[in-house]
């Protein structure tokens, strides 16, 4: 235990990470100083890059709290070695598109207007605002899910603590931990509180990314008001987060050398859960053309076919190619346990899912329903400078994580350990007789499991 | 706070020294385990956490707020639109829902810490690093005179180290 040395190849990838994120910030301040316009807005499409990278990165963010709360209460064994990597990744996942609604703020430095709170304007939001539910949904998320991986840390900053031989390092462990000393008392709070935590977690996960799809589902717009809206969203987001657990699973697995931790097993099992999360993704896919085609409503009709025969058949293709055609190599348990074709796999689920925020977005917003309100929608450098800054400012949270906290969660792996036991197949009387004592304090009965 | 500590390998040496102890009627006693167990959860008998109090009443005062805030900003700054209520508990169930988890969340975690004596400035009485590791660790708090027969009970269910602290 305790911290290894960074290696060059951890310092090389967090100055690549640190520079991609000083790109974006000098063209969030390019576009602060130039206005909006510097982005790719041109009316009427208003919604851009800006808003797909944020329900990109808060789908990326449904995953961790998928496998560390959801999972942990239906009792599956296979969460235990990823899910402390996934909570990491929500919470830096949710941090980056918590910046991208301010991003796409004019002036987002009255961003606070947002939120309720007296103030000497005597405004106050409007509570029937998806943009409002937003907020409320996101910063409880954020909140909970940075809570959730805050406490699970707890004993393990504390066994840490304990290894560690750096004084200003151990000082900081101590404080971390809370002193934390492993006693019955805290664990029989911790356990408790923890399996309150999953529980409260798990309808807010349904719960945020349905919010995020309200944002769309609420407005008339073609493509967009659709009661299918919600549970699209929420089985896309646990969909691009399990892609995004692979992207940054193996490389940590294989360069920590956690191969007898993170088994190929636990991959597996995991790759069954992406697997069943693209076919959910691609049923919503068809069911979308479905309700267009059997609605009788031109508009949604001609939407349809201009997003996939159409001006963005380009984008839709990758969409589904992604989503729907790759996946369905996980139905070879070949495959599944194939560390490399999973990585490539990820990556391109990264992609489809991003397009297919781009899709929903862009293609209703520049195809409405008058034909002389069509248009078209080009990114600017400065949407790809912020898009690529967000990476960069994921992974570097990401490869500080890494690099001071523990990526798995000692304590329980730990649990799944049988502990030593001095007489495994023997009772407590059993075992005072056999150290001569007098007779048996208690009367328990014999049996042969022993203690454990 | 004065006491003895026993470190010990196995898990059932602890258990069956934690029983033993309570039969020589010292109450005062201390698990230390690197992972819960519920054998130490068995013996001890400590009863269910009051963290889902906690858990309930903020839980519920969270949801009171979350609609009560809408409702009130709807009030206070109507947005009338014809046909349509100036607050409406459809919409407004998000913000009791997310509220009811902000509240009932965080207060979970500040029970927690409350009920479990955290944050603690110090570890060193009682304590050993080991017990992070995978030893288990038995505090028994005692009075000077009752040390040396709670370092007996110990020792006799097979502790590999015994000392007294205080």
């Amino acid at each position: 235990m305790g911290t290894l040395r960074p290696s060059l190849g951890w310092f090389a990838l967090l100055g690549v990470a640190i520079l991609c994120m000083l790109i974006g910030a000098s063209a969030w301040m390019y576009q602060i100083y130039e206005g909006l316009g510097a982005a790719g807005y041109h009316p009427p499409v208003m919604w851009g890059v800006y808003i797909v990278t944020f329900v990109f990165w808060v789908g990326i963010g449904h995953a961790g709290t998928l496998i560390s709360a959801i999972l942990y209460l239906f009792r599956a064994g296979f969460r235990t070695s990823i899910y402390r990597a996934a909570e990491a990744m929500t919470v830096f996942a949710v941090m980056t598109a918590g910046l991208f609604p301010i991003l796409h703020l004019g002036r987002p430095w009255k961003f606070f207007y947002l939120i309720p709170y007296p103030n000497w304007r005597l405004i106050w939001p409007n509570p029937k605002s998806p943009l409002v539910w937003d907020v409320f949904a996101i910063l409880t998320y954020l909140t909970i899910s940075s809570t959730f991986l805050y406490i699970g840390l707890i004993p393990d900053i504390a066994a840490l603590r304990d290894k560690e031989k750096n004084p200003i390092r151990r000082q900081i462990y101590a404080n971390m931990s809370l002193g934390w000393r492993n006693s019955d008392r805290e664990w029989r709070h911790f356990t408790r509180a923890y399996l309150f935590l999953a529980a409260l977690s798990t309808p807010l996960v349904l719960s945020v990314h349905s919010v995020v799809s309200f944002d769309f589902a609420m407005a008339l717009t073609p493509g967009w008001h659709a009661t299918i809206f919600p549970p699209y969203f929420v089985a896309g987001a646990i969909y691009s987060g399990l892609g995004m657990v692979f992207t940054i699973i193996i490389p940590i697995r294989k360069y920590f050398k956690l191969q007898h931790y993170v088994t190929l097993n636990d991959l597996d099992a995991a790759a069954k859960m992406c697997l069943f999360t693209s076919l959910v993704v691609g049923l919503a896919y068809l069911t979308e053309f479905q309700v267009a085609w059997m609605s009788g409503n031109t508009f949604e009709q001609d939407y349809f076919w201009n997003r996939v025969f159409g001006q963005w058949a380009w984008a839709a293709w990758i969409m589904l190619i992604c989503n729907c055609v790759l996946p369905l190599s996980l139905f070879s348990q070949q495959l599944r346990r194939n560390t490399t074709w999973l990585w490539i796999l990820s990556l391109f689920i990264n992609l489809g899912m991003w397009f297919e925020r781009f899709v929903i977005v862009v293609p209703s917003l520049s195809h409405e329903f008058e034909p002389w309100q069509w248009s078209t929608y080009a990114p600017t450098w400065v949407d790809y400078s912020i898009l690529l800054g967000s990476f960069g400012w994921f992974f570097m949270w990401f490869l500080l994580f890494i690099k001071q906290l523990p990526v798995l969660a000692i304590a329980e792996i730990k649990e799944v350990i049988p502990p030593r036991m001095k007489h495994p197949f023997l009772s407590e009387s059993q075992v005072l007789e056999q150290h001569g004592m007098a007779g048996p304090i208690i009367n328990d009965p014999p049996h042969s499991g022993g203690l454990n | 706070m004065q006491g003895v500590l026993g470190g010990f390998h196995e898990i059932d040496s602890a258990v069956h020294a934690i029983e033993d102890l309570g039969k020589h009627r010292f109450k005062d006693i201390t698990v230390y385990t690197p992972t819960p167990r519920h054998e130490f959860e068995e013996v001890l008998a400590r009863g269910p956490s009051a963290v889902r109090r906690f858990t309930l009443i903020f839980g519920l005062a969270g949801v009171t707020f979350g609609y009560w805030i809408a409702v009130w900003i709807s009030q206070y700054w109507p947005i009338v639109v014809g046909g349509k209520a100036i607050a409406t508990w459809v919409p407004y169930t998000i913000f009791g829902f997310e509220v009811m988890v902000l509240i009932g969340g965080l207060a979970t975690v500040y029970a927690m810490f409350g009920l479990a004596g955290m944050p603690r400035l110090t570890t060193t009485v009682g304590y050993d690093p080991r017990f992070s590791a995978g030893d288990f660790g038995v505090w028994v708090e005692t009075t000077a005179d009752r040390a040396d027969e709670a370092m007996e009970v110990l020792r006799r269910h097979g502790a590999r180290e015994v000392r007294s602290e205080r």
